[in-house]
């Protein structure tokens, strides 16, 4: 486990010092940069970019772990900005997974009358009375 | 005795239920059936549509709003990209990054009804994610709306494994409130929706810009500055995706268009100052660099950054100096 930790986070500062060069290189202020110090975008710090990608490389474990095959793991996390990376990293577990059309059945009852009174809608059977 | 104890309490139940009722016949609804800028109906029968299979209504919104701007792509393609096997769904911030993923740009749009019922009449189909039990019961869906009518208070769905679902306006508006009304809606870069505000569009553009080829970035950004000259983030990634792009003439104009409207912003100078020195406009260049460092006062990594900029253009005077000799 702490091995792991360790190869992470040299993996992050490797990230981190090929992506200061390229920076310096450039000399270019990104957008995301402005974005972030405008308050459009979450701020993440330069001091915690090493943060940023520790919280990369758990959304990318965390995702495996919940059975995302390995091979798309990584474009999946390449696609995010730094922000909804962090998002992920956070509520991976509770933020609301739309998938689910029905619902589990000794509730069926209770639904069905709250799908008639028009607060939900879980059948598409049913007509609001609303 | 028992018996009228009873009927006063369920009579008392029922008083409580009509209260509730009525206590919570949503606000939006009442607010657009009274609008009268929208038109009353509209509907884009055109949107295709893609059956879902079981907890896959992600991968399938995702294809209804991708496929509605010809941007060809199933379900089957879309599943890997955004499903969670152990969750049996897919999260929100993926679907706006899968949504990226195929050249798109998703702009998530205003929480309100009214600014979903706008981008339906504008001919933008809007993702939006549901709850369609209760807060204690979650049924989480996502479905892609398509259609109303003010005067029946209907809105049509393309819907899980329904082509055309159709919801009154209040239950559709209980149904989305639970996820905070999150929508969005997919467009090809260089098109605005049109129910979003700068900083909006900002925060859609940056994202989109961070994995898109140069050019489809410097489109999405031109449109959006056609639109708001004035603000600052679009002026840079215009400026920024012109010059990642290799229109230094282009990049120039937005950088100073940016300098102009945001004397104050030491990142709009020092990119300015960087687009110069390629240009070879040195000492233009250094005017800039040398403002960017007096601005960038207190941000050290803006400051390290700016230094690098007037280092490049000084090794660039003294090679000139050393030609010259």
């Amino acid at each position: 486990m702490i091995v792991k930790r360790l190869l992470s986070l040299f993996v992050a500062t490797s990230i981190l010092f090929t992506g200061s060069i390229q920076i310096a290189q450039a000399a270019m202020v990104s957008s995301e940069q402005v974005a972030q110090s405008a308050g459009i975008a979450s701020a993440e710090q330069d001091r915690e970019r090493i943060y940023a990608a520790l919280t990369r490389e758990d959304v990318r474990s965390e995702l495996i772990k919940r059975g995302v095959d390995p091979l798309q793991v990584e474009q999946r996390v390449a696609a995010l900005t730094d922000e909804e990376a962090s998002k992920m990293a956070n509520q991976i577990e509770n933020a609301p997974a739309g998938g689910i059309i029905g619902a589990i059945v000794f509730i069926f009852v209770l639904l069905l009358i709250t799908d008639i009174l028009g607060f939900t809608k879980v059948y598409p059977f049913t007509r609001s009375v609303r | 005795m028992l018996l009228q104890i009873r009927i006063r309490i369920l009579a008392f139940m029922f008083l409580l239920l009509g209260s509730l009722l009525s206590g919570c016949a949503a606000q939006g609804v009442r607010e657009v059936t009274q609008n009268t800028q929208l038109p009353r109906q509209h509907e884009l029968t055109a949107t295709p549509f893609f059956p879902q299979e079981l907890y896959q209504c992600g991968p399938a919104a995702l294809a209804t709003t991708l496929n509605a701007i010809d941007i060809k792509v199933s379900p089957e393609q879309l599943t890997p990209e955004v499903y969670i096997p152990s969750r049996q769904g897919s999260l929100q911030v993926e679907m706006l990054a899968a949504t990226r993923r195929h050249g798109a740009v998703a702009y998530v749009i205003p929480a309100r009804l009214e600014a979903l019922l706008k981008e339906i009449s504008a001919g933008n189909p809007v993702l939006v994610m549901q709850n369609l039990g209760l807060s204690f019961a979650p049924s989480w869906h996502y479905a892609v709306a398509v259609g109303y009518d003010l005067n029946k208070e209907l809105v049509w769905l393309r819907s899980g494994t329904f082509e055309r679902f159709e919801m009154s306006l209040s239950a559709f508006e209980r149904t989305w409130a639970r996820s905070q009304h999150w929508a969005f809606v997919t467009l090809p870069p260089g098109r605005l929706p049109v129910s979003i505000d700068a900083d909006a569009a900002a925060r859609a553009l940056v994202a989109f810009e961070k994995n898109a080829p140069a050019s489809a970035a410097e489109q999405a950004y031109a449109a959006a500055v056609q639109r708001w000259p004035e603000h600052l983030v679009l002026l840079m990634g215009l400026g920024n995706s012109a010059y990642r792009n290799k229109d230094l003439h282009k990049a120039q104009q937005a950088l100073l268009q940016a300098t102009q409207h945001h004397p104050a912003s030491a990142a709009a100078h020092n990119n300015l100052a960087t687009v110069l020195l390629e240009q070879g406009q040195l000492p233009l260049a250094r005017t800039h660099a040398e403002q960017a460092l007096q601005l960038a006062a207190e941000d050290p990594a803006l400051k390290q950054q700016i230094q690098q900029t007037l280092a490049d253009i000084q090794t660039k005077l003294d090679e000139l100096d050393a030609a010259n000799k």
